[in-house]
């Protein structure tokens, strides 16, 4: 079962310093945004789901269970809503101007 | 060998470090919503890290439960910002 948890805890940190990374890196706000909406949620789930192991069958467990629905749920939702009110406030999209680099 | 104790440690030491990257991209933002997006990440992050250091310190179930109500607060708060600076950094189509 630790063997589990820990598994979990840095998969899931594998995906949260990626979309760190991106977040960095990327050259607009919208291929940001690309790499915080899928990495930040896949990997707080994977670590809250690897904490909510570790810690076993209990009520905390199951409070944490609904930690990660409600991040699951919620952090989709606040990516749209930054990128829509983007896009009505005039954020113009990146595009490559050379053509091939 | 190691402990599940040194795994915890070290992960909230990692996040610290991964919240500081994203701190980056929140004062260095071009545009208000960039900020808006470190913002956000942060967030989360800290989600993560109060259970992770609550887990650590064997007091999970004091910590659940202040993750918990951040993590509310801090989608609302994100939710009510991106509708406030959508209305006012001049909306392309106008207001609705």
């Amino acid at each position: 079962m630790t063997v589990v948890s820990g598994a979990m805890l840095v998969l899931g940190f594998g995906f949260v310093f990626a979309g760190a990374i991106g977040i960095l890196r990327l050259p607009d706000f919208y291929c940001r945004l690309h790499a915080m909406g899928k990495c930040d949620t896949l990997g707080v789930a994977l670590m809250l789901g690897g904490l909510a192991v570790h810690e076993g069958l209990s009520l905390t467990s199951f409070k944490m269970l609904f930690v990660l629905l409600f991040v699951s749920l919620a952090n989709p939702t606040a990516t749209h809503a930054l990128g829509r009110a983007a896009v009505r406030a005039g954020v113009v999209p990146w595009r490559s101007d050379k053509g091939q680099s | 060998m190691i402990t599940m104790s040194m795994l915890l440690a070290s992960l909230s030491m990692a996040l610290g470090v991964v919240m500081l990257l994203s701190l980056y991209r929140v004062v260095r933002g071009p545009t208000i919503f960039d900020r808006l997006t470190g913002l956000g990440l942060i967030g989360s992050k800290t989600i993560v890290l109060l259970i992770v250091l609550g887990s650590w310190s064997e007091q999970v179930g004091l910590y659940v439960d202040i993750a918990l109500s951040y993590g509310l607060l801090s989608f609302v708060g994100t939710l009510v910002l991106a509708k406030y600076f959508e209305v006012s950094s001049g909306a392309a189509g106008g207001p609705e």
